[in-house]
């Protein structure tokens, strides 16, 4: 299929060619928001139309048996691996966010005939893997997952390519965090085949007390782009950390809108970017705080560092805010490596680029800290270690 | 034969000429002392040595050990054997203490052809100097100076200065802002390195210091030139009658 050919379309057209009912909500919210474009909003610094002219083999999502493994691992949209005992299902979406201000979150929900509901029962520690197979397809798929109340969980997600050129992929999660619980996402990501894109959007609600923590380590090539909508409870809290290290042509970041709801909640959302090359960097994110959610703390923050001339930035942290008994700040920086530290670090004989290297890596660790578990800390190592040597 | 020769050096820092015609000489195993006014060149005349981005040479040269180090690169000093503790150490957030430390021996060893250090072996030896230094054991895993104060920065440098085992020790004011202990601490590092080769040149302004590391040459530098050298007798007429009264030298 071609995605141009959902352009400008009536509900009953858009339906037709997507072989959905026409009665469905999810289209009638696409058909009012559109395709985007280079106008949109939300996809102001990513090139998506690149993608619509492009023919995409679309793939059937037909449930194969799960194999036992110990983690899960969906290829190519489908679930062909996972720990025993785990409660995944395939179903209908029945808790869509009619309110979600990203078109593809629409479309990916319409393309895909079920979502992947994932439980998570008790304290569970999972890893996710994202496996693909296929060059030239369009890979869409949606995951809903549910925690459970006083309970705290980690998802640690990684993806793999065996081949992934000229495809685009369209996933994404519906999250619900249940009341006092804690869910912990962390997002390893570092593929580098020929021309693919991603699109992953992303939709959270937090109940009452609920405490999101969502860590993503971006070091991929080609195109990707990660939409969230987080909407807080009273007293819930996020903290999002995103780390983009970026080189070549990548094109790639975050687009976020957290809304506070409830009294007392806070947020905490900071971004780390370091370009190299030709690349653009995306922190578009907004916070958003209503009249509803007094004694809201709303923290943002955005600091990127040029490697390259030629690297650019997209920062934008926004603050939105209808009341006035609040604790909120933003901000964002681009510099470049700090001179008297390199400095000081060859002056004690280090060669420039091993002290280029440690300065990089000092950037990126404060939030690579931040990572509870340590060996996720050190497969995110590590595979910053490989992103840098890759170039 | 001198280890380093700084032969009519002038120098500058954006437009402006801080070093202007310096003359000095290293001698091996001697300890050379430089007094001087605030702002008269010292930390510029550090920071030529050891080939920071901010100092332009425009005349003059400087060798060490017979030869030209102006177009060397500043990695290429510290390896053959320069080392500059730094007026103001500066912090590395995220850069950790121990790691950055075992970087800099192993490049030092790697050069000089010896085996590179696990870090366990590295560590054995760090915290051998971290309690002669009567420094605290989590500035093993602390990032570089980050947050450290003012004397646990000198001790730092020293540690590093111990650990690195460099020729010629550049030490600019590394009594400032140190407590009798950590002078002392300080003090008894560099004297451990005294070897009757290795030479040292400290910028100081207080003579303190002097108490502890006996100084064999006193050097008055001011207004970008050392217009001065005297023993260790001249601190105390300095003490006492300030840099007003020195003239210079023919
Ligand atoms: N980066 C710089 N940019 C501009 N001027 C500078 C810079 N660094 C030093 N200078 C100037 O060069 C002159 C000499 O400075 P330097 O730091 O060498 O003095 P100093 O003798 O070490 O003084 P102090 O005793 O205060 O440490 C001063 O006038 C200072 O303002
Ligand atoms: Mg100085």
């Amino acid at each position: 299929m071609k995605l141009l050919d959902l352009k400008q379309k009536t509900v009953e057209e858009a339906a037709a060619l997507l072989g959905v009912d026409p009665k469905a909500a999810a289209l009638e919210r696409f058909a009012a928001i559109g395709l985007p474009t280079k106008k949109s909003e939300e996809y102001r610094y990513f090139q998506i139309e690149k993608f619509y002219e492009k023919e995409y083999r679309t793939l059937s999502y037909v449930p194969h048996p799960i194999e036992e493994a110990e983690k899960i691992v969906i290829t190519d949209g489908m679930v062909t691996h996972a720990p025993k005992g785990m409660r995944i299902y395939y179903e209908q979406c029945q808790a869509m966010d009619m309110a979600h201000f990203d078109p593809m979150y629409y479309l990916g929900h319409l393309l895909s005939p079920h979502v992947i509901k994932i439980d998570l029962d008790g304290d569970a520690d999972i890893e996710i893997e994202h496996r693909y197979t296929q060059s030239g397809a369009l890979i869409n798929y949606r995951i809903v997952l549910l925690n459970q109340a006083n309970r705290h969980s980690t998802v640690f997600e990684s993806f793999q390519a065996e081949d992934i050129s000229d495809t685009l992929v369209l996933y994404g999660y519906d999250i619900f965090v249940a009341p006092d619980s804690t869910l912990r996402m962390v997002k390893n990501q570092n593929m580098h085949d020929n021309q693919y894109a991603m699109v992953a959007s992303h939709r959270f609600k937090l109940d009452q007390r609920a405490n999101a923590v969502i860590k993503s380590f971006d070091m991929g090539e080609d195109m990707g782009l990660q939409l969230i909508k987080a909407e807080l409870d009273r007293y819930a809290h996020i903290d999002a950390g995103h780390l983009l290290y970026l080189n070549n042509e990548a094109q790639r970041g975050t687009v976020s809108k957290i809304i506070h709801r409830g009294e007392h909640a806070t947020s905490h959302q900071e971004a780390k970017n370091i370009l190299d090359g030709h690349s653009r960097g995306i922190f578009d994110a907004l916070i958003k705080v209503e009249h509803t959610a007094k004694y809201t703390k709303a923290h943002q923050n955005s600091k990127a560092i040029l490697l390259d001339e030629k690297a650019y930035m997209a920062a934008k942290p926004q603050l939105e805010i209808y009341i006035d008994e609040l604790e909120a700040s933003h901000g964002s920086t681009t510099g470049q490596l700090d001179p008297k530290q390199l400095f000081y670090l060859r002056s004690r004989g280090i060669s420039e680029v091993e002290a280029r290297k440690m300065l990089v890596i000092a950037f990126a660790n404060t939030l690579i800290e931040q990572v509870k578990d340590h060996r996720h800390q050190e497969i995110i190592k590590k595979t910053f270690d490989e992103a840098f040597y890759r170039n | 034969m001198k280890i380093l020769e700084i032969k009519d050096v002038h120098a500058k820092i954006g437009e402006k000429e801080i070093l202007k015609g310096l003359n000095l000489e290293l001698e091996p195993g001697k300890v050379h002392a430089i007094m001087g006014p605030n702002g008269a060149g010292k930390s510029t005349l550090s920071k030529t040595i050891v080939g920071h981005y901010d100092v332009e040479v425009t005349e003059g040269d400087i060798l060490y050990k017979g030869k030209s180090i102006l177009n060397m690169e500043p990695e290429e000093r510290a390896l053959e054997g320069i080392f500059l503790s730094f007026q103001h150490p500066v912090e590395i957030p995220g850069v950790n203490n121990a790691y950055f430390l075992r970087t800099a021996l192993n490049a030092k060893r790697k050069h000089e052809g010896k085996e590179e250090l696990n870090a366990a072996e590295f560590l054995r030896e760090m915290k051998k100097y971290l309690e002669m230094l009567g420094m605290k054991a989590d500035m093993i895993s602390r990032s570089l100076n980050e947050g450290f104060s003012g004397g646990e920065k000198k001790r730092n440098e020293i540690l590093q200065m111990l650990m690195l085992e460099p020729e010629v020790i550049i030490l600019d004011e590394i009594d400032s802002g140190l407590d009798i202990d950590a002078l002392r601490a300080v003090s008894e590092g560099i004297n451990m390195m005294k070897d009757g080769k290795r030479s040292f040149l400290v910028i100081t302004h207080y003579s303190r210091i002097l108490d502890y590391i006996k100084p064999d040459y006193i050097h008055v530098l001011k207004d970008g030139r050392i217009i001065k050298t005297a023993g260790p007798e001249l601190v105390a007429q300095l003490e006492e009658e300030g840099y007003e009264s020195i003239e210079e030298e023919a």
